[in-house]
C-alpha cells in the first residue's frame, strides 16, 4: 500500500509547489505602480491607453471604430482598445469586473448588471462632467437618455435613443381599402379602433377575416398586428393608460393597479379574445419584423424604431405610424449607455471618448441605415441636421418624422429599467406571472394580485426621486 | 526516484496539473466563497459562516426548492428513459444484419450535432403550431400539445429532446455487449433455450457494470441539465423548467452573487455525491464482474 500515498504526497506537492508559483505570479503583477499614470489629466502628452468594450452586430460596431478614429485623430496621445464582446456580454463583464481586468469605457445595458454595479461605486458620476463641459449638458440632449443612480448621479448615457411606434405594411391596407395608422399624435387611433381595423387584417387559411363569425382562429394565415409580450413594449400601453410599474412615491408595486392591469388585459384579449395578435406560444412562429411584414405575416407591428434598418434592407412599401393610444399619447425611451469604470485612470480622456462615441457625424451611417436616432437634441429641431437622416432614406419611409422623430421629443417615457430599483428581481416575479396571461389561462388582475406580495417584498423604490 | 516513477510523473503531470489549477483549485475557492457573501461587484466581501446554506435551506428562497424538485423530476423521467433506450437500441445494433455499421453511425450521428444546433431544430419540430411533431400528431388525430411551451409538458419535452443525443450511451452498451463471449450463448442454443433466455440469463448480467457506469454518468448528466433551460425555455414558462443550474448561473452571473451561488453549486456536489454513492452501494447486489465476485 505504499505506492498509492507515496502518490498522494506528490501530487501534494505538485499542488504546494503550483500554489506557490501562481501566489509569485500575482505578486509580480500587483505592485510596480504605473508612474506614468499618476499624472492623470493633467494635459501631458504621455502616451494613454483606452480600452473599451462593446456589444452588437458588426455593422453597429462599425460606427464606434469611426468614432474612435476621429477621436484618436483628435487626441493622437491616445490609443482605443475596441474590444467586442458579441455573445454573453454581462457574463464576460461580470468576469472581468471579478478578475480586476476592467475596460475604461464600456457600453451597458441598463436592465442587466448596470446598476447593480453602480450600486457599488463601479462607475463615475458623469454628472460632473456634465456640470463642466462646455459642449453638451443634459439640456442638449435628448430626453430619457441618461440612466441615473439617483437625483445627480447619471452613471451612463445613451448613445442613440430608440422609441417604438407602428410599423406596417403599405400594400397590405391598400389591398384591404382600409385607411392606415396615422403618422400626427393628435390623429392616433384609440385602442379599439386599432383593435378593429387588426380584426380586419387577421385573416385565416380560408380567407376569413377575425371580423368574420366563421373565422378559424386555428388557422391564422395574416395576424392583423403583433405586439409582443416584451416588457420594452407592453410598457408603451401601460404608460399610455397612466398606469406604471411602481407607484410615483416608490413605494407600492404597480402593476396591479387598474391602470396597468387594464392596459394588460387589453394586450392578452389581442391574443385571446380578438385572436389578432400571436400569443407567446405563436410568435414563435413568427420572424423578424422585417420578414414579418414583407411576406404578409403581419399587417402592422408595434417595434422599435431600430427595426427600420431591417424594413429598408427588405425593399417593399413599408410606413410607420403612431402606436394606438388608450389615454395619453407615450413612447417608451430605451438605449443602451456608456458608462466610465471608476477603476480607469484616464476620466478625462474616456469622457472625451464618450463625446465622441455620441457625435452623430460619427454614427451617421447607422442613422441613415435606420438602426439608430442621435442624441444630440438639435439634430432633431434643426431643419438641416435632421434632414440628414430622416429625409430621401429607404430607411425613413413618410410617417417616420412625425411618428417617431417629434414623438420621441415630446411623448418620451423613461424605461422602467432606468428608475424602477432592483427591476430584476421584480421581473422575475412579474414575468412568469404575466406568462399565463398571455395564454388566458389568468386575468391580468388575478395574476398580478396573485404576485403582489412577493413583488412588495422587492420593491426598493424608485432612483428618480430623492429618499 | 525509480525511473519508471520519474517517467510516469512526467507523463501525468499535464493531466494532474489541469487538474489542479481548472478543477481543484477553484473548486476550493467555491467552496470559500460558498461561505461568505461574495458578489462580484463588491469591494467587501465579509466571512459569513453558514449564512448561505442558512438562507438556502431556511425556505426563504423558494426557487431553491422549486429548481431542485424540478431537476429531479428531470432526473428521475430522464434516466430510466436514456438507459432502458439505449441499451434496446445497442441491442438492435448489436444483431448481425447487413449495413449495422451505418446504422451505427446514424444512431450517434446527433451526439456531434452542437447542442445549441439541436436545440434549435428541436424548437421548431416542437413548435405547437407548425412544428412537424404537432402537424403529424394531427394528422393522424392523435391529440397535441404545447411541449415546451406547456407548464405541465415542457419537462417531459426537455426530456425527448436530450434522447436525440444517446448515441455515445449507445456505443458504450456495444462495447459491453460485443465483450459477452459467444459460447455462453450456445451453451442455452444446446439447453434449447430462446432469445429470451439469452436475454435474461447471459446479455443482462453480463453487462451490468456498462448499465452501471452509464446509470451513474446519466444520473450526474442530468443533474447538471443546462443548455436545454439556457437555450429552449429560458426557464420557462411560469419557472416550470426553472433548472437548479440553470438558477444557478443566474444567481451567479445575472445577480453577480458568487458566493450564494458557489453555496448552490456545493449543495447540487453533495446531492449528486449522494445518489452516486447510493448507487455504488446497491451495485454490490446487481453488478457482476467477469472472472471475480459480485462487486
Amino acid at each position: 500500500m505504499s505506492q498509492p500515498r507515496k502518490s498522494v504526497f506528490i501530487t501534494l506537492a505538485l499542488v504546494l509547489m503550483l500554489a506557490a508559483v501562481l501566489s509569485a505570479c500575482s505578486n509580480s503583477g500587483t505592485p510596480s505602480p504605473d508612474t506614468s499614470a499618476s499624472s492623470g489629466n493633467s494635459g501631458s502628452k504621455e502616451n494613454i491607453k483606452l480600452r473599451m468594450t462593446v456589444w452588437g452586430s458588426p455593422e453597429e460596431v462599425a460606427p464606434y471604430k469611426k468614432a474612435i478614429q476621429n477621436f484618436e485623430a483628435k487626441h493622437p496621445n491616445v490609443k482605443v482598445e475596441l474590444q467586442h464582446i458579441a455573445a454573453d456580454y454581462d457574463t464576460k463583464l461580470t468576469t472581468m469586473v471579478a478578475g480586476n481586468d476592467v475596460p475604461d469605457i464600456a457600453m451597458m445595458e441598463s436592465g442587466t448588471i448596470a446598476f447593480p454595479m453602480a450600486e457599488q461605486g463601479k462607475f463615475y458620476n458623469l454628472q460632473e462632467f456634465l456640470d463642466t463641459d462646455t459642449e453638451i449638458s443634459p439640456d442638449t440632449l435628448v430626453p430619457n437618455i441618461t440612466y441615473s443612480l439617483e437625483p445627480g448621479n447619471v452613471i451612463g448615457i445613451g448613445p442613440g435613443p430608440e422609441s417604438f411606434a407602428l410599423f406596417y405594411n403599405e400594400d397590405i391596407f391598400k389591398d384591404a381599402g382600409i385607411e392606415p395608422p396615422p403618422s400626427n399624435v393628435a390623429d392616433a387611433w384609440t385602442w379599439d379602433e386599432f383593435v378593429e381595423v387588426a380584426k380586419k387584417l387577421t385573416m385565416d387559411t380560408n380567407g376569413k377575416t377575425a371580423a368574420d363569425p366563421d373565422f378559424d382562429p386555428k388557422k391564422i394565415k395574416q395576424y392583423g398586428a403583433n405586439i409582443s409580450t416584451w416588457w420594452g413594449v407592453y410598457s408603451n400601453f401601460i404608460y399610455s393608460n397612466g398606469g406604471d410599474f411602481i407607484s410615483a412615491d416608490g413605494k407600492t408595486f404597480g402593476l396591479n393597479q387598474p391602470e396597468a392591469v387594464e392596459a394588460l388585459q387589453k394586450i392578452s384579449d389581442l391574443m385571446n379574445v380578438h385572436h389578432v395578435s400571436p400569443s407567446p406560444v405563436q410568435s414563435k412562429n413568427i420572424p423578424a419584423t422585417n420578414v414579418a411584414l414583407q411576406t404578409k405575416k403581419v399587417a402592422m407591428t408595434v417595434d422599435g424604431q431600430w427595426a427600420s434598418a431591417g424594413l429598408a434592407q427588405s425593399k417593399f412599401n413599408f410606413n410607420v405610424g403612431v402606436m394606438p393610444v388608450m389615454k395619453e399619447p407615450v413612447t417608451t425611451v430605451v438605449c443602451g449607455m456608456f458608462s466610465i469604470f471608476k477603476s480607469s485612470k484616464h476620466p478625462q480622456e474616456a469622457w472625451e471618448l464618450l463625446k465622441a462615441l455620441l457625435d452623430p457625424e460619427a454614427s451617421i451611417d447607422m442613422l441613415t441605415a435606420g438602426t439608430w436616432m442621435p442624441s444630440p437634441k438639435d439634430w432633431y429641431t434643426d431643419p438641416a441636421l435632421l434632414a440628414k437622416w430622416t429625409e430621401n432614406l429607404d430607411a425613413r419611409p413618410s410617417g417616420y418624422k412625425e411618428a417617431v422623430v417629434d414623438v420621441i421629443l415630446t411623448k418620451g417615457h423613461q424605461t422602467p429599467t432606468g428608475y424602477v430599483k432592483n427591476f430584476n428581481n421584480i421581473m422575475d416575479l412579474v414575468n412568469p406571472a404575466l406568462d399565463k396571461v398571455w395564454l388566458g389561462q389568468q386575468t391580468a388582475q388575478e395574476a398580478m394580485d396573485s404576485i403582489a406580495a412577493k413583488v412588495q417584498a422587492q420593491i426598493k423604490g424608485r432612483r428618480d426621486i430623492k429618499e | 526516484m525509480r525511473k519508471g516513477m520519474f517517467y510516469g510523473l512526467l507523463f501525468t503531470a499535464p493531466a494532474i496539473l489541469g487538474f489542479a489549477i481548472f478543477t481543484l483549485g477553484p473548486m476550493i475557492a467555491s467552496l470559500v466563497l460558498s461561505l461568505t457573501n461574495y458578489n462580484v461587484f463588491k469591494e467587501q466581501t465579509a466571512f459569513t459562516g453558514l449564512d448561505n446554506y442558512m438562507r438556502l435551506f431556511s425556505g426563504e428562497d423558494e426557487l431553491f426548492y422549486k429548481s431542485l424538485g424540478i431537476t429531479f423530476y428531470f432526473v428521475v423521467l430522464r434516466v430510466p428513459a436514456v438507459i432502458l433506450l439505449s441499451f434496446g437500441i445497442a441491442l438492435l445494433l448489436n444483431l448481425n444484419v447487413k449495413g449495422r455499421a451505418i446504422f451505427r453511425t446514424i444512431i450517434y450521428l446527433p451526439s456531434i450535432v452542437p447542442a445549441v444546433a439541436s436545440a434549435m431544430i428541436w424548437m421548431w419540430l416542437l413548435n405547437p403550431d407548425l412544428g412537424l411533431i404537432n402537424s403529424l400528431l394531427s394528422r393522424l388525430h392523435l391529440p397535441t400539445s404545447n411541449w415546451l411551451y406547456g407548464e405541465g409538458s415542457v419537462i417531459p419535452s426537455v426530456v425527448l429532446t436530450t434522447l436525440w443525443g444517446i448515441g455515445s450511451t449507445v456505443i458504450i452498451f456495444l462495447a459491453g455487449l460485443s465483450g459477452i463471449p459467444r459460447q455462453y450463448y450456445e451453451a442455452i442454443e444446446v439447453d434449447g433455450g430462446g432469445w429470451f433466455r439469452k436475454l435474461s440469463h447471459v446479455t443482462v448480467p453480463m453487462v451490468t457494470p456498462t448499465i452501471f457506469f452509464n446509470t451513474i454518468m446519466t444520473i450526474i448528466g442530468s443533474f447538471q441539465v443546462f443548455n436545454e433551460a439556457y437555450i429552449l425555455t429560458q426557464g420557462g414558462p411560469n419557472n416550470q423548467s426553472l433548472f437548479y443550474v440553470f438558477y444557478l448561473w443566474r444567481t451567479g452571473f445575472r445577480d453577480a452573487e458568487m458566493g450564494y451561488a458557489s453555496a448552490l453549486a456545493w449543495i447540487l456536489f453533495v446531492i449528486i455525491l449522494f445518489f452516486t454513492f447510493i448507487v455504488f452501494r446497491t451495485s454490490k447486489s446487481w453488478v457482476y464482474y467477469e472472472g471475480g465476485d459480485r462487486a
